[in-house]
């Protein structure tokens, strides 16, 4: 399938986290949890294509420092050493970027926080309030969400009261409201049965055929699930020889590949073998 | 037997008799004490006669005074504590908020002498010395709830762009009123609890407090477990009710 890349939408450069602690003489050491990841993905355009986002998979054993690099993804923690840039939206230059903020970067977690006080559609209007549109527009782009998945008879409902899947669905669509175009998801596939999962994938579908700038990053530990899904695949873990820190230890381009949005077949069964290898190893 | 083993699901008529069988217990161990020369307890008929005598005498004046001082008591220390421990998420405010929970180690003679000094009329002495009792426990509960408020639900606003004070508003302050209703109907028994004593500072306002302390004196047991019975039921009566005031206004509340 031809394609072409164009304007960086993230980079992250030498990218280290750590936490602060002190060893037995009292004096304060870091905690190094990943060291020097660097990646770059850039806006996918296809021929024939309305819009096209980016997918992006993370893999990794259990400990390597995923929700780590999530959070700083995210903003949510500094990173110790090294920069990661996001495409600034609120300029029209190209190639404009920005350090990553609170806000900038949607956020999944494994649980699906929501506001505890909140039913569905006062979670949706909440995360609405700084939008110009107006109050009719408002509403009618809620209920459009809320009919396009399947939420609509659960909207009077608080989070306690929701499945799992209507949950995820929620947070999804909370964050997708704030007029993010990255959404990071922490293990959206853990714990859900065969039918969520497939929402889960048409969620994807949905939220990457809504604007060429969407880009969702997504950590799993299902390999065959993130090779069929995305389109660029980081494996996190620890390098050669080296326990006490993770980065990124190989990147499969599936656009290069020719793997990228075919049917899941032969070649995608031999890069999964791959990266079972390499994960193990790492 | 399945009563006897640990975490067994009973059918509700099993556990109506349990409950019927400890109470039986109960009565009986309460007869059995109030009989002869060094009888612990009055028998049933001097409480019943207790009881009588109380109603007679105007109890329900004296419910009602013991409830209205115990009400300002509780609005004015919820009003403190909310203002203390939503506060102490400011650093520099922070110290106030410790500080205040520390002082729930000072006894309440010392409080008293001190707001003594500060309010000259003696009713709202009473009421300032529960103030100050309850403020001291609430705001330590309080600070310990938004303490505990897991760190997952202070990111999610993070992403969506919440500045602090927008985060302070939402996820503690909205976000667990609830919790405040649980920790008041908790702190609500430690008060209940000290009016007796708080309440013999004047005797003239009356209150449960003032008849159990006057009765203790007269030596009339009959009339103090009487109003000691009294009391628990209304504890239990404001426990019950705060509980269900709490799930009937916040849906989401199911803890």
């Amino acid at each position: 399938m031809s394609y072409k890349v164009t304007n960086t939408l993230l980079y992250l450069d030498k990218v280290s986290v750590g936490y602060p602690y002190r060893d037995g003489n009292g004096k304060e050491q870091i905690n190094l949890i990943l060291k020097d990841v660097s990646l770059v993905e850039k806006d996918i355009i296809r021929d024939g294509f309305d819009s096209t986002g980016q997918i992006v998979a993370f893999i990794g054993r259990s400990g390597r420092g995923k929700s780590t690099l999530f959070k700083a993804l995210t903003g949510l923690i500094k990173p110790t050493s090294g920069k990661v840039l996001i495409t600034d939206m609120s300029t029209k230059a190209v190639d404009d970027a920005k350090e990553v903020g609170e806000g900038d970067v949607g956020f999944v977690d494994q649980k699906y926080t929501l506001f505890r006080h909140k039913t569905i559609y006062q979670i949706f209007q909440y995360a609405l309030k700084n939008s110009t549109l107006s109050k009719a527009d408002k509403e009618s782009l809620i209920n459009k969400y809320l009919s396009d998945w399947g939420l609509e008879e659960h909207k009077d409902k608080f989070s306690c009261e929701l499945s799992g899947g209507q949950r995820q669905r929620t947070a999804i669509i909370e964050q997708m409201l704030t007029s993010k175009h990255f959404m990071v998801l922490d293990e959206p596939f853990s714990g859900l049965d065969v039918g969520n999962i497939e929402k889960v994938k048409l969620a994807f579908n949905r939220i990457s055929n809504d604007d060429e700038l969407n880009t969702i990053i997504f950590s799993t530990h299902d390999i065959p699930l993130a090779v069929e899904l995305a389109d660029s695949i980081y494996i996190i873990g620890h390098p050669e020889g080296v326990t006490d820190y993770s980065t990124i230890v190989k990147h499969y381009d599936l656009k290069q590949m020719g793997l990228a949005w075919t049917p899941y077949g032969e070649g995608h069964r031999a890069l999964v073998k791959q990266i079972k290898e390499v994960v193990l190893n790492s | 037997m399945k009563i006897f083993k640990p975490f067994e699901e009973l059918k509700s008529i099993n556990r109506s008799t349990i409950l019927s069988g400890w109470l039986i217990m109960l009565i009986s161990f309460w007869v059995a004490c109030s009989f002869g020369e060094t009888h612990l307890f009055p028998t049933p008929s001097q409480v019943l006669a207790g009881f009588k005598s109380l109603w007679e005498a105007g109890l329900v004046v004296h419910i009602g005074s013991s409830l209205w001082l115990c009400t300002k008591a509780v609005l004015i220390s919820v009003f403190i504590s909310m203002v203390l421990a939503y506060a102490s998420s400011i650093p520099a405010v922070k110290p106030t908020g410790t500080f205040i929970t520390k002082l729930r180690y000072l006894p309440l003679t010392g409080l008293a002498f001190y707001i003594a000094i500060l309010v000259s009329d003696a009713r709202w002495i009473q009421v300032w010395v529960l103030v100050a009792f309850m403020t001291t426990f609430l705001t330590t509960s309080l600070i310990a709830m938004i303490k505990d408020i897991p760190e997952v639900e202070f990111e999610h606003a993070k992403t969506l762009g919440m500045n602090r004070w927008e985060i302070l508003w939402e996820i503690v302050i909205k976000g667990r009123i609830d919790y405040v209703i649980e920790l008041v109907r908790q702190n609500l028994a430690m008060v209940w609890m000290v009016l007796v004593t708080v309440e013999s500072i004047l005797a003239a306002a009356g209150g449960l407090g003032f008849l159990i302390k006057n009765n203790d004196k007269l030596g009339d047991s009959g009339k103090v477990i009487a109003l000691q019975i009294i009391i628990v039921i209304i504890g239990l009566t404001l426990d019950f009710l705060l509980t269900k005031i709490r799930k009937l206004i916040f849906r989401y509340s199911n803890f």
